[in-house]
């Protein structure tokens, strides 16, 4: 079952384009990667999905419900991380948790606690008193309090120290075990390779791909590092598939894509120093898809 | 309720303060009363001697204000004003604050359609806008009672306040639309506040200029007299029911207008 279906959403303010066509859907139980630069169109499509604002066109759906539709419905059972965390800044922490949880039916308010204890967070302090940091703690806190079973995180590692980031991937794969599904929406490649299983690419508002993490390291693409003795003839490898060759000194590096005996074909006769063959990032990979339009 | 409870606590403190400067303009303006009275002074014939726009723009254009009820009667543009200022800005302020603390992505994520937080809010404005004119109501009765032999002129006092609040409730229903329909809060504010003086300096303009008088429906402030209510006992049903129809009309686009609205982080 699709916890998640997105179809050819688009969102335009005024002429500004916010997002095109974008098509994808997440399973229930998934992790799921969303990523794509910063104004590519990722935060437009979560608020879509919530409907904070209202699609030009197109349609969502999130546990089989309309968006816009059944809006409050299904806000039930979605616990949401805005990329920018701002809160009721003369209250205190516990005080916005509070009045969070009095949103929802049958909250166990001990879970305030234990998730205070967990991400390390003082509940008698201030919002106004608190780093960036902590008020992403504070953001975390309020998007779990309810157990929901659809977690979305807009950037939500920012301003977290890694011990911090750790203990929050953690409590992520946590509820992910427990049967949530979560929507994980990032610019930074490695924590999404860390976490998610399938990831959809957003690029200038419009969906890249779809591709499960794996396939997309595994199967696709070949990161080569060649060291030449003497002087090398790039064009000799400007065929098909080749991607981000670039050369420094008498090192080249490039990205394949295909069959990999094209490759040693081309390699006969060569005078190596050395040859690493390695699964490219994500950033690698994300980068390439990036280039290919430019 | 929890969205009522945490907008009254964030508005007791504003609250409190437009309250006391309430009070104090009627016992400022009852204590002088009581200096003219003193002074033995015919007050009327002091007053004629001034130019008659002067008197207009103080609202002592028609009145016999050397009577306690007439005098009373020139503070109700100034409660209109005041009452005005309040309620535009509460309704202008409550509707879009969210947005212009980034806290919108918190609260119209939460299970609750978007009426339904709007709701409360405009509800504690009503009853911000009622604590506001029991204020006045009380401090009136109170005053006027010390500079009248112990007759706080109730009966006159209430209908004048009932006068106070449905242009309160209209304020309120305005400034409300406005945050809803207008871009951010600081739009919403200062567009509200210009209506505002707009519409004050239109009544006094009514007054000074025979020829526009039939302007005077665009303004609310000319919907309800002073002198009409504390001396005739007199309350224009015709304004009361086109100011209460009015504000239903804005209350309902507030709600259609946030309904529709693309909340900003």
């Amino acid at each position: 079952m699709n916890v998640i279906e997105i179809n050819q959403l688009t969102k335009f303010y005024g002429k500004h384009r916010g997002i095109e066509n974008v098509t994808f859907s997440v399973e229930e139980g998934e992790i799921f990667g969303f990523i794509g630069p910063n104004g590519a169109g990722k935060s437009t499509t979560i608020r879509a999905l919530l409907s904070l604002i209202h699609p030009t066109s197109g349609s969502a759906t999130i546990f089989g419900k309309d968006c816009i539709k059944y809006g409050s419905e299904i806000r039930r059972d979605i616990g949401y991380l805005p990329s920018e965390v701002f809160y009721y800044e003369h209250m205190k922490v516990r005080e916005v948790l509070n009045y969070s949880a009095s949103f929802y039916d049958n909250v166990n308010y001990s879970r305030i606690q234990s998730l205070a204890e967990i991400m390390d967070l003082d509940l008698n302090k201030r919002i106004d008193d608190l780093s960036y940091g902590n008020k992403k703690k504070v953001g975390i806190i309020q998007g779990l309090l309810h157990e929901p079973k659809l977690i979305i995180l807009d950037e939500p590692t920012g301003g977290l120290d890694p011990l911090m980031q750790q203990k929050f991937f953690d409590l992520i794969r946590e509820e992910n075990e427990k049967g949530a599904t979560i929507l994980f929406s990032s610019h930074i490649l490695s924590e999404v390779q860390k976490l998610c299983g399938r990831v959809a690419i957003i690029k200038d508002g419009t969906i890249v791909r779809v591709e499960n993490i794996r396939d997309m390291q595994k199967h696709n693409y070949k990161k080569f590092t060649l060291e030449y003795k003497g002087v090398i003839d790039v064009h000799h490898f400007n065929l098909e598939g080749v991607t981000n060759l670039t050369l420094d000194k008498n090192t080249l590096h490039f990205l394949f894509k295909g069959d990999i005996n094209r490759i040693v074909e081309r390699l006969q006769g060569q005078s190596l120093l050395n040859m690493l063959v390695e699964e490219p990032s994500l950033e690698e990979i994300f980068m390439h898809y990036y280039q290919k339009e430019d | 309720m929890n969205v009522f409870k945490k907008e009254m606590k964030a508005n007791i403190k504003s609250l409190l303060i437009w309250c006391c400067a309430q009070v104090f303009i009627i016992f400022a303006g009852m204590t002088k009363y009581q200096g003219f009275a003193d002074s033995q002074v015919d007050m009327n014939a002091l007053f004629a001697a001034f130019p008659k726009e002067i008197m207009i723009i103080f609202g002592m254009g028609s009145v016999d204000i050397s009577k306690v009820a007439g005098f009373y009667s020139v503070f109700f543009l100034y409660f209109m004003l005041l009452a005005a200022v309040h309620a535009v800005m509460f309704g202008a302020v409550v509707v879009s604050k969210e947005e212009r603390d980034h806290c919108a992505d918190f609260i119209y994520t939460r299970p609750v359609r978007r009426f339904q937080v709007i709701s409360p809010k405009l509800l504690a404005g009503v009853i911000n806008i009622l604590i506001f004119n029991m204020v006045t109501f009380g401090a009136s009765v109170f005053f006027i009672s010390q500079h009248n032999h112990g007759d706080g002129l109730v009966d006159k006092v209430s209908l004048t306040m009932l006068a106070l609040f449905i242009l309160q409730l209209f304020f309120l229903a305005l400034g409300a639309l406005f945050g809803a329909v207008l871009k951010n809060t600081k739009m919403a504010t200062s567009t509200a506040a210009g209506l505002v003086m707009g519409f004050f300096i239109l009544s006094v303009a009514v007054d000074l200029y025979d020829k526009i008088a039939f302007l005077k429906i665009l303004t609310p402030f000319k919907y309800f007299e002073g002198a009409a209510l504390m001396i005739n006992d007199h309350l224009s049903f015709t304004s009361a029911v086109i100011l209460l129809i009015v504000s239903f009309v804005f209350f309902a686009l507030t709600f259609v207008a946030f309904n529709r609205r693309d909340l900003s982080t």
